[in-house]
């Protein structure tokens, strides 16, 4: 058939023009007629960029963030433990290893998957509201928050990872006797240790964002503060905050750089590897240690009777049991509008994705680091060390502040709309998708680029020839990646006011209209999984 | 000895120092329009040093360098040296992603601007000399194929559909069939100097092969050690001369990479 021949061909092409197309739809969400700035916007940005540069550096200010710092470290600790633990026992189930029945075999994996998928498909804000409504204020509800979704995200890795295992060395451990627990001591785990220890140490990473935002639901630490320094509009102390924050982000960053590159080099010794081993294990006992004696965390209260009362009140309010009117949920009007919020929260993400596309693209390029030393091009400009200085601390900064944050800075600047939520999303993402990115550009084969120079030629001319068609499958896969984890994120920065499924969420959860809550909760995760369908499909597309 | 005027390539005491080991040794010779040359030598003798010497990506420690009359080191404008100096190595010089097409019409990349190249690569642009070149190499049917899917061979007779375009004075080939089978090899390097006779062109291929270099090439040029071990005519290589030549117990202790 010529014509599919032409379609298979065109299909990179085919999908490039489908998403842009979908970035116009959704630049058409936001109402450019209507004053889209509040008043006192344009002195709002006047001011928080001033106080970026006058940080407030008080020793009162300065102990509070270092406390603050402290609280936001041990409950992503913490909540990393519960993950692990969530992610080996259910990851192992998920794999299907532990099974030799094919029938069973499918069966524990599909059961297991889908309660992995169920977990990491809510976000964990919104883990949070629900714990909090059922337990209140108790660092346990936060850790649990945090850990139930890292727990399914890290589950789902190791159930992959498993299932990758080449099955040579296994079958040769069962050739030689070993039962399966024997075969899961001396071959899956050794095989999978390096990898699953690096992505434990980038989850982490973004564990500490997570839980800098557990705050915003009343708990102690980063977040917390900042949002109590916005309200008092003391832009000063929410940009010392805000270092503190991008700093430990840094911080945790490059460990688990290192101790990536340390665990693939498998050196002999005492080494950087084996000290941040014993480094986690004393962070691991004293953020336990503190939850614990300073935060005054117990287990015994978690269940109290007066727990077990607000939570099943919370879940029968949530299922509409005992409601003197119709759950939304069985109402047809509240679906209509429910489904609108959908909508329109969809096309929040595709602005928000396509925003920081559009800045990753105006950017990526002089900050990869064989652009700006030239051994990709052959071409040296003496700005271009400063250029990627520049941007790269531009991409750091970015990622660091997480979304929600964004959206409440944004908010004192934008009016409530799709608008505030898709450019607080956009600026987060925005950092991501650029290291990303520049990384696929230093990754690149120099060799057909250095062919283009010897044709003569020039620098745009081999970016357009030699980098792009290069790159281009790899930056699809990265934004189409980015777009879910937005999808997820969308509710969110609706917490604070920015618009979509999450505005509504939070004001039905204020007002106690337990019935709402389901249904947003509903379509929320349907949204996730159309959202993860379409991605899952366009990435085998740009292939 | 021909005159002067036809001396495409003057090449006069050129040293190279790699961290104080010798790449290249004081080597001298010249090359006139439209020979044929073959370098062959032990690996790590100097010869991709001394092609990418020729092609001014590497800049020699000392001695001197013409090409096309004009000092090595006046030639900086890219545009201009890629018509003077067209460059092909193993397979790996294609942008895979392409389709062949592009791949080809890359070659007049110095002629065009950057929006007549932006526009080319939504509709190509000098269609018809990209095609023409495509048929001499006997590829005009895969023209919209991805060019990472064409056989190792044919991704060699793209970058030689390329060099059509581009049409230097001089090209140089670095191992251009290193990775081939035997079949292919012979398949390439007959096209490779029918095109370059053709075309009128001067040819300097490293090669692995004396074989080869026998069969196509007019004159060969042997580097062992960084200098110059024997530069005839293709037919007075004597069997002896090779044998020294390639003999391991005078190896170089000055290997490059």
């Amino acid at each position: 058939m010529k014509l599919k021949s032409i379609l298979k061909r065109q299909q990179k092409n085919i999908l490039s023009f489908l998403l842009v197309a979908a970035f116009i739809w959704s630049i058409f969400a936001v109402k450019w007629s209507e004053d889209l700035v509040h008043s006192g916007g344009l002195a709002t940005i006047q001011q928080v960029a001033l106080a970026l540069i006058n940080p407030n550096l008080s020793p009162t200010i300065i102990q509070l963030a270092l406390e603050s710092t402290w609280i936001t470290l041990a409950y992503a600790v913490c909540g990393m433990t519960l993950a692990i633990v969530i992610a080996f026992f259910f990851g192992i189930f998920a794999s299907g290893i532990m099974f030799d029945h094919t029938g069973l075999k499918l069966v524990f994996k599909w059961i297991f998957r889908g309660i992995l998928g169920f977990l990491r498909a809510i976000h964990e804000l919104v883990w949070a509201l629900i714990f909090v409504a059922m337990f209140g204020l108790s660092p346990l509800s936060a850790i649990l928050a945090l850990g139930i979704p890292y727990g399914g995200i890290l589950g789902r890795i190791l159930a992959d990872m498993l299932n990758d295992i080449p099955e040579e060395p296994i079958q040769a451990l069962r050739a030689s006797g070993a039962s399966k627990l024997q075969c899961l001591l001396y071959g899956y785990f050794p095989l999978v240790r390096a990898n699953i220890i690096s992505y434990t140490m980038y989850r982490f990473e973004c564990a500490i964002r997570s839980s800098a935002i557990m705050s915003f639901v009343g708990l102690g630490g980063l977040g917390f503060q900042i949002q109590l320094s916005l309200n008092d509009l003391k832009y000063d102390e929410v940009w010392t905050f805000l270092f503190f924050l991008i700093g430990i982000v840094v911080l945790v960053d490059s460990w688990s750089v290192h101790v990536r590159k340390g665990i693939h080099e498998a050196k002999k010794g005492f080494t950087f590897v084996k000290c941040s081993f014993f480094f986690t294990i004393l962070l691991l006992l004293s953020s336990w240690y503190f939850i614990f004696s300073y935060e005054q965390a117990s287990l015994k209260d978690l269940f109290s009777e007066k727990n077990a009362y607000y939570a099943q009140k919370f879940f029968s309010g949530l299922f509409g049991i005992g409601a003197e009117s119709t759950p939304a949920f069985l109402n047809l009007e509240a679906w209509k509008e429910a489904l609108q919020l959908t909508y329109e929260t969809l096309r929040m993400s595709v602005l928000a994705i396509g925003i920081s596309t559009i800045a990753m693209f105006l950017t990526v390029i002089p900050a990869a680091r064989n652009i700006a030393d030239g051994s990709l091009t052959l071409i040296r400009k003496w700005y271009a060390w400063l250029l990627f200085g520049f941007i790269r601390v531009l991409y750091i900064f970015s990622r660091a502040i997480p979304e929600l944050v964004w959206a409440m800075i944004i908010i004192f600047i934008l009016k409530p709309g799709i608008l505030p939520g898709a450019i607080a999303l956009a600026l987060h993402n925005f950092g991501i998708l650029g290291k990303l990115c520049a990384e696929v550009i230093e990754d690149l084969d120099e060799r057909p680029v250095r062919n283009l120079a010897s044709c003569g030629a020039s620098k745009s001319q081999m970016l357009l020839y030699g980098v792009l068609p290069a790159v281009m499958p790899k930056f699809l896969m990265y934004i189409l990646y980015r777009w879910e984890v937005i999808m997820r994120t969308t509710i969110v920065v609706g917490f604070v006011g920015a618009g979509g499924l999450g505005q509504q969420f939070k004001m039905s959860l204020s007002f106690f209209h337990y019935t709402d809550v389901t249904l947003l909760l509903l379509c929320y995760c349907i949204l996730v999984f159309i959202a993860d369908l379409i991605s899952e499909a366009a990435r085998k597309a740009a292939k | 000895m021909l005159s002067s005027s036809t001396e495409i390539i003057t090449v006069k005491n050129l040293s190279k120092y790699y961290e104080r080991k010798i790449a290249l040794s004081s080597l001298s010779f010249s090359i006139h329009k439209g020979e044929l040359i073959a370098m062959i030598g032990p690996s790590g003798a100097g010869k991709t040093t001394l092609l990418n010497t020729l092609a001014t990506i590497v800049k020699p420690d000392e001695g001197y360098l013409t090409i096309t009359g004009i000092p090595s080191e006046k030639l900086t404008n890219r545009k201009s040296l890629a018509k003077k100096i067209g460059i092909i190595r193993q397979q790996f010089d294609l942008v895979g992603q392409l389709p062949v097409i592009h791949n080809v019409l890359a070659g007049r990349l110095a002629e065009w601007g950057f929006f007549k190249s932006l526009l080319s690569l939504i509709l190509p642009q000098d269609k018809a000399a990209a095609l023409n070149a495509l048929e001499r190499v006997g590829l005009a049917d895969k023209k919209l194929e991805q060019t990472a899917k064409l056989s190792g061979g044919e991704q060699q007779r793209v970058a030689l559909a390329r060099l059509l375009l581009q049409k230097p004075e001089i090209i140089l080939a670095d191992e251009p069939v290193a990775s081939l089978d035997p079949a292919r090899a012979e398949d390439i390097l007959s096209m490779l100097t029918t095109l370059v006779k053709e075309e009128n062109q001067t040819l300097i291929t490293s090669l692995h092969s004396v074989e080869y270099a026998r069969k196509y090439f007019t004159r060969i040029i042997a580097i062992k050690n960084g200098q110059v071990f024997f530069d005839l005519p293709s037919n007075e290589v004597s069997d002896s001369l090779l044998s020294d030549l390639y003999q391991l117990k005078e190896r170089s202790d000055n290997d490059e990479t």
